[in-house]
């Protein structure tokens, strides 16, 4: 069955669509580097002395980066959620589930506790140490005699993700005011960046781990026969299964520990695009990398104007908008698919 | 649910400790307060040796530090409160608090619920306290010496141009002053306009591109307990005047966000970062 789904994916049809989607992300990148709460004429920041007008300053240093910054976490959250999808065979899987995002929140917030500043690269690399201490730790308690399944990654990885939840609400409890405003950034999520340096540090990891996915995108497919079926058509189940997890946990960490705790995309993007691409990881892993940045990097411009001078939250525009579109779809395909 | 349970742990408490009725004449003697602010206020009108009780965040004066806590200013404990065996309660009105309130005020303990969040409120709140506490006259004393404070912080800067201000209290993510809060009121005191007075909420959320096309000649940079670093955040916007001619000023201590007797304190902190050629 899945061979057979899988043939239809020709190169040609693969480039089309990856040509297509990345068009799409420029396109998108430019358009919202030119919205915002307050206008800022590209003319006149590209103009003679332009980098001495708010205009450049508005959006060279800071729209641009934040717009690059969320092209790279939305891809980066949609590619995991749809390699956990097919790894777990959970269609409920996405990036924060496994515990790796609140391992990240955790970290991030002690480190905001013992003195670092919010905006120093220390609370990041804090919080990317602390996902990735957490996904060792998920993988390693889900293994027994050297193997892993499906279920024992995700029971382990939902009870990790409660006691992180736990951990963040007791430091919640316990911090001052001002620590625990630190809080509001892991749970709701923010993009905010001025450093083109953090966006390419970011999109290293994202990319690394993007290739790595894709990788192994065979595998993910012959996933769907479950172990014994994969493993007769010749996947080292067990191989694949940890490369996945740990690649997919990379581009999990680099995300969350710049933008906190952003919801939907990894859910509804990858979703999105299997109803209308169909299931090859092949084609659904570089799609859903770039239809979550082009999402996210919509979303974002919404929240910057929405409520204009104030910002949304971007995880509120996510699930907002993102969940009845969702929902729309996923509707006319099942009264298309059922009698 | 948790209003039963409430019940339940007071009624367990009352019955092995009765609570002292406020009623029964004279002014209360045994004072909980259950914010910073009140408990400030509680301290200056005189009566601080009635405080039996305060709030995990009450630090200030210094000598709260030795009185019992009773829990914190958002979620205060029925039972730490009903132990130390109040006849006053002092608290500002909160949803995490409000069935704190209802549960104390069921078992017969007097609740006074002031707000803390503009001048006006202030004074109200230092009227109310006093009146219940027993010192009306200490009351108008402290509300007269408040508005004298600010009036002379305020003839200081009476004669200079008001300067475009910024007050940041969260950096990540970018959190100002708006409008209508305490500290809007301070800032205007103290010889500043807020910039981010029309953003239609008392704290927004901001983005950094809004600093730049607000161009404010002074950023006052109050978000608490985080150290200089968060320059960082305004040095690549090199057209804000602040950031040009270097008046981000950090602004530590907590009297900016307590409508307490500090008021005068914080908004004589204020002219310092914003107009430093008014002396003092």
């Amino acid at each position: 069955m899945t061979r057979m789904r899988a043939s239809y994916l020709t190169r040609r049809r693969l480039l089309a669509t990856v040509v297509a989607l990345l068009a799409a992300l420029l396109v998108s990148i430019a358009a919202t580097s030119l919205v915002g709460p307050v206008h800022a004429s590209l003319r006149r920041a590209l103009g003679p002395g332009g980098p001495s007008t708010p205009d450049y300053v508005i959006i060279v240093r800071t729209r641009l980066p934040r717009v690059l910054l969320g092209a790279v976490v939305g891809g980066s959250l949609s590619a995991a959620g749809a390699a956990l999808q097919a790894l777990l065979q959970n269609p409920l899987a996405e990036p924060h589930l496994l515990g790796v995002s609140s391992g990240a929140a955790v970290a991030g917030m002690v480190a905001l506790i013992a003195g670092a500043d919010p905006v120093s690269p220390l609370v990041p690399a804090a919080a990317f140490a602390g996902a990735l201490g957490t996904m060792a730790l998920v993988y390693l308690a889900a293994r027994a005699h050297g193997r892993t399944t499906p279920h024992a990654i995700l029971l382990v990885g939902v009870v990790c993700n409660a006691i992180a939840a736990a951990a963040i609400m007791l430091v919640n409890a316990i911090a001052s005011y001002a620590q625990a405003r630190g809080v509001l950034f892991w749970i709701m999520g923010a993009l905010s960046t001025q450093s083109y340096a953090l966006v390419a540090l970011v999109a290293v990891y994202a990319l690394a781990g993007l290739g790595w996915l894709v990788a192994h995108a065979q595998s993910l497919n012959l996933f769907a026969a479950g172990d014994e079926g994969a493993q007769q058509l010749g996947v080292d189940v067990e191989g694949a299964r940890r490369s996945v997890f740990v690649a997919a946990s990379l581009l999990v960490a680099a995300a969350v520990s710049v933008s906190g705790m952003i919801g939907f995309v990894g859910l509804i993007v990858p979703h999105l695009l299997r109803l209308v691409l169909g299931p090859d990881q092949r084609l659904l892993l570089p799609a859903s990398f770039l239809g979550g940045a082009v999402f996210l990097v919509w979303a974002d411009a919404a929240a910057r104007t929405a409520l204009g001078p104030a910002e949304l939250p971007v995880g509120v525009v996510t699930a907002l908008v993102g969940g009845p579109f969702f929902v729309f779809l996923l509707r006319r395909r099942l009264a298309r698919t059922l009698p | 649910m948790r209003a039963a349970c409430a019940t339940l742990l007071v009624l367990a408490t009352v019955g092995c400790a009765p609570v002292p009725s406020g009623a029964g004449g004279g002014p209360p003697a045994r004072v909980v307060s259950l914010a910073p602010s009140l408990t400030e206020i509680v301290w200056a009108l005189g009566a601080g040796e009635r405080l039996v009780g305060v709030c995990a965040q009450c630090d200030y004066p210094p000598a709260v530090a030795a009185l019992p806590r009773v829990g914190g200013y958002l979620a205060p404990s029925v039972e730490a409160v009903i132990g130390v065996r109040p006849d006053l309660v002092v608290v500002v009105p909160s949803p995490g608090n409000r069935e704190a309130v209802r549960a104390l005020e069921r078992v017969g303990v007097r609740v006074l619920v002031v707000h803390d969040r503009t001048l006006d409120d202030l004074r109200a709140s230092v009227r109310a306290l006093a009146g219940a506490l027993g010192l009306t006259a200490a009351g108008e004393r402290l509300v007269a010496d408040v508005d004298h404070g600010l009036a002379a912080v305020h003839a200081r800067v009476a004669g200079l141009p008001a300067r475009r201000v910024l007050l940041v209290v969260g950096h990540s993510p970018l959190v100002v002053a708006g409008a209508g809060t305490l500290q809007d009121e301070l800032l205007t005191i103290a010889g500043g306009t807020n910039v981010a007075a029309d953003a239609g909420q008392a704290w927004p959320q901001v983005a950094p591109e809004l600093v730049v096309a607000r161009a404010p000649e002074v950023i006052v940079d109050a978000a608490m307990g985080t150290e200089a670093g968060g320059h960082d955040l305004f040095a690549g916007l090199t057209t804000v005047p602040a950031v040009r001619d270097g008046r981000v000023v950090a602004l530590r201590g907590d009297a900016l966000f307590r409508a307490g007797p500090r008021v005068v304190e914080a908004a004589e902190a204020l002219v310092r970062a914003i107009h430093p050629e008014a002396g003092g």
